[in-house]
């Protein structure tokens, strides 16, 4: 491979799907490269959920296709991690906090002994090293989705794909963990797809925010967040930069989103 | 269509096979008899009326006992989801009485009652009784609370309180209940009749084994079953009807 | 501490009340109010008892009751657990085998004991036949349910993990299969004690279900309401016994 060369981590061409004449996504092209937090903003319905689970793996396009590290992309990828919107159907509810790590461990064939020091590492990243013998039921939401988090980190991903994974919780609790995931993904070296329909969070979060249209599902404007890391909560929201892509995003999206 | 098809393929292909089976004389027809010898005698049983006057001493039995304690079981179900203190109060009393299978009961009612309909009346209301009430009291505990204080606040008497508001709120549920104790009933009352009561489907199935007529035992089998099949049927179909509109859940039997 | 002292509280006065119950039944038994034929004083019940535990007829007629049961219920759980899950996790072997396991559902099980009569005659292996073939049913028609039921969620967790099918059913098919399957076992528990009771009477076997035949037969009242209790005891201890395994397993579920 050439150095000169632009190699994207992940890149998606043509793509299009279609579900008994219904056209939800046409002719989506994509690049995400190594490092970059990318989030997809959109109305409800415009498929960006769909868009994710091509990514991931879990839904084959009509035309078109996704490729990762050059490959195409047609079952789950080892190094493609998920985070769903739903963590209670995502986590399984009879095994404890350090279990459920533990399973993505487990997919991975790391040796028994390894384990549990791992899984140590890995809820002390998220915070939840004191409720390693707990149920998820027992959990707060925004535990739950920390422990949906370290789940996929356990997995040692390239990509993370996340699908509006603060869309569940409360305003506070979605603050915290903005801050946490940005932190843990450049800890990790990990290159994230992010989707919400928040504009706030959007920006908040990316280095690039891709917004989409829907009926059918297009891309539609890119804009480059140019403002400085590490991100705060309430000057980087303040700053007039941020005001001004979110303007910028108001407009592009429909009323009422 | 192809669903249907295949998934009668499976007992389609064991009835011929054991039709053929007997009619190479590879197994003997006697303890088995084959499938158009039953199908034969299910006709027959209708045409010399037996079936019908056994379904409709099964029916007695079986309807009358389900609405004794069916009834009896929602009235205390209800005392029992009203008041926790009563429910707590009784509480080893019916946990001593419950596990007592109802079949151990037939010798006792048929002490009592000797043979005939109270027999099967007095066994099928025992056994009706246990899932309507713990089916009721759970109804009524979990009665939206909001529901409860709207009626305090409307300064309803208990009477008033329990027919305008408890029962109709419980009501999908308790029905539920009882659905699933008329299949119960029909159950225990051919239960009885095959270890006592000389009356109904049960006791037909017995004469027909006895006199080793294997057709006309299966007959009455498959007619249990498709009675049995039926009344369930018509049930959902009210249940669906009445409670659909109100959200209802997938339950399992 | 005053949880626990509530919930003490509330189990002594209930056994008040049961204990209550039983003098009523004293007095009005004693008082001949109804027919000490079918309403024996308690207090006869319980000697009565108490002298039929102390021959070895009774301990005969215990243990091959409780044999059968028992031997019928787990080889029918074992079956309907195993055959279950093939089925349950087989959507091709749904279609062709559900429509029948349907069509068997609303039978009653002890409609069945003639057929086992006819082919097997009036013996032990007849009542443990009928115990196995009746018993099956309940655990195999909710492992299935069980096993289809799985959160479409938690498969598409498993493929991105990369496990293997062999991991997917038993770290995730299963476990969410028990809550069913359990339901399932206590069913046929039930089931299995019943049709023990109802065989026994039928085939005339040793057994407890004949002693009670035989006590109302002899309008030996005592004891048949002992014979009674004796099953209720029965019930009440496997189903217990089964509740607490299933509490265990399901441990999750209860915090």
């Amino acid at each position: 491979m050439n150095a000169t060369t632009h190699n994207p981590l992940l890149f998606v061409e043509s793509l299009s799907f279609k579900v008994n004449d219904l056209e939800i996504l046409r002719d989506i092209n994509l690049s995400i490269d190594d490092k970059e937090f990318v989030c997809i903003v959109g109305a409800s319905g415009c498929g960006k959920t769909t868009l994710l689970r091509m990514m991931a793996g879990l839904l084959s396009p009509t035309r078109g296709h996704v490729s990762y590290c050059g490959q195409q992309v047609v079952r789950p990828h080892r190094e493609i991690a998920v985070v769903f919107q739903d963590y209670a159907k995502a986590l399984l509810p009879w095994r404890t906090v350090a279990g459920n790590v533990s399973l993505a461990l487990e997919g991975c064939s790391v040796p028994a002994a390894e384990r549990p020091q791992r899984i140590h590492e890995l809820l002390c990243k998220v915070g939840l090293e004191d409720r390693a013998e707990a149920f998820p039921v027992q959990l707060s939401g925004g535990m739950q989705q920390r422990l949906q988090i370290a789940r996929c980190l356990a997995q040692s991903p390239q990509l993370l794909l996340m699908d509006e994974p603060f869309g569940a919780l409360d305003a506070m609790t979605r603050q915290t963990l903005q801050d946490e995931v940005t932190r843990l993904c450049r800890d990790s070296g990990v290159t994230v797809v992010f989707i919400t329909h928040d504009l706030e969070e959007a920006i908040y979060l990316g280095d690039r925010v891709i917004s989409m249209e829907k009926m059918p599902g297009k891309i539609g404007e890119t804009l480059v967040i140019d403002l400085p890391r590490p991100r705060d909560q309430l000057t980087t929201r303040e700053n007039t930069k941020f005001l001004a892509y979110r303007h910028q995003l108001f407009k592009l999206l429909p009323s009422g989103h | 269509m192809i669903r249907l098809f295949k998934g009668l393929l499976l007992p389609g292909c064991v009835l011929g096979l054991w039709q053929w089976l007997v009619m190479i004389q590879y197994v003997k027809s006697e303890s088995l008899s084959y499938p158009s010898a039953i199908a034969a005698a299910a006709i027959g049983v209708i045409q010399d009326g037996t079936l019908l006057v056994a379904a409709a001493q099964t029916f007695s039995g079986a309807f009358s006992g389900w609405l004794v304690g069916a009834t009896l079981g929602i009235v205390v179900g209800i005392a029992f989801g009203l008041s926790q203190t009563l429910s707590r109060l009784m509480k080893i009393t019916v946990e001593t009485v419950r596990p007592i299978p109802s079949v151990a009961l037939i010798p006792l009612a048929l002490l009592i009652y000797g043979y005939g309909v109270l027999l099967e009346t007095s066994v099928v209301a025992f056994s009706c009784f246990w899932p309507l009430l713990i089916v009721t009291e759970s109804a009524v505990r979990g009665i939206e609370p909001r529901l409860i204080e709207v009626s305090r606040m409307l300064n309803f008497n208990l009477f008033n309180r329990v027919i305008k508001i408890i029962l109709p709120a419980a009501l999908p549920r308790i029905f539920v209940g009882m659905r699933l104790a008329a299949a119960v009933a029909l159950v225990v009352s051919v239960t009885v009749e095959i270890t006592a009561n000389p009356m109904g489907l049960g006791y037909a199935l017995i004469v027909a084994q006895e006199s080793m007529r294997a057709d006309r035992m299966f007959a009455f089998i498959g007619w249990i079953g498709l009675i049995g099949w039926s009344l369930n049927t018509a049930l959902l179909n009210i249940q669906y009807r009445w409670f659909g509109k109100m959200g209802f859940w997938e339950e399992q039997v | 501490m005053s949880q626990l002292d509530n919930r003490s509280r509330s189990w002594f006065f209930s056994i008040l009340v049961f204990l209550g119950f039983l003098g009523l039944w004293q007095v009005v038994a004693t008082a001949e109010l109804i027919s000490p034929v079918f309403f024996p004083a308690p207090q006869k019940c319980f000697v009565t008892l108490y002298e039929q535990m102390n021959q070895p007829e009774f301990w005969q007629a215990f243990s091959q009751t409780i044999s059968r049961m028992i031997v019928g219920f787990s080889i029918a759980a074992f079956c309907g657990v195993t055959l279950g899950a093939i089925i349950g996790l087989s959507s091709r072997a749904r279609t062709y085998i559900e429509p029948t396991l349907e069509l068997i559902r609303p039978l009653p099980a002890s409609a069945i004991i003639p057929v086992f009569i006819l082919l097997m005659g009036l013996n032990d292996s007849m009542i443990v036949a009928v115990i196995l073939f009746s018993s099956l049913w309940p655990v195999l028609l909710n492992t299935v349910h069980g096993f289809k039921t799985v959160e479409p969620r938690l498969l598409e967790v498993a493929q991105i993990l990369h496990l293997s099918q062999m991991e997917v059913i038993f770290k995730i098919a299963l476990p969410n299969a028990m809550a069913d399957i359990f339901a399932g076992l206590r069913l046929s528990l039930t089931v299995s004690l019943i049709l023990a009771v109802v065989a026994e009477m039928l085939a005339g076997a040793t057994g407890l279900g004949q002693n009670i035949t035989l006590a109302a037969r002899s309008f030996r009242s005592a004891d048949l309401y002992a014979g009674i209790m004796v099953l209720g005891a029965v019930g009440y201890i496997t189903n217990t016994a089964l509740a607490k395994v299933e509490r265990h397993v399901l441990r999750w579920r209860a915090v």
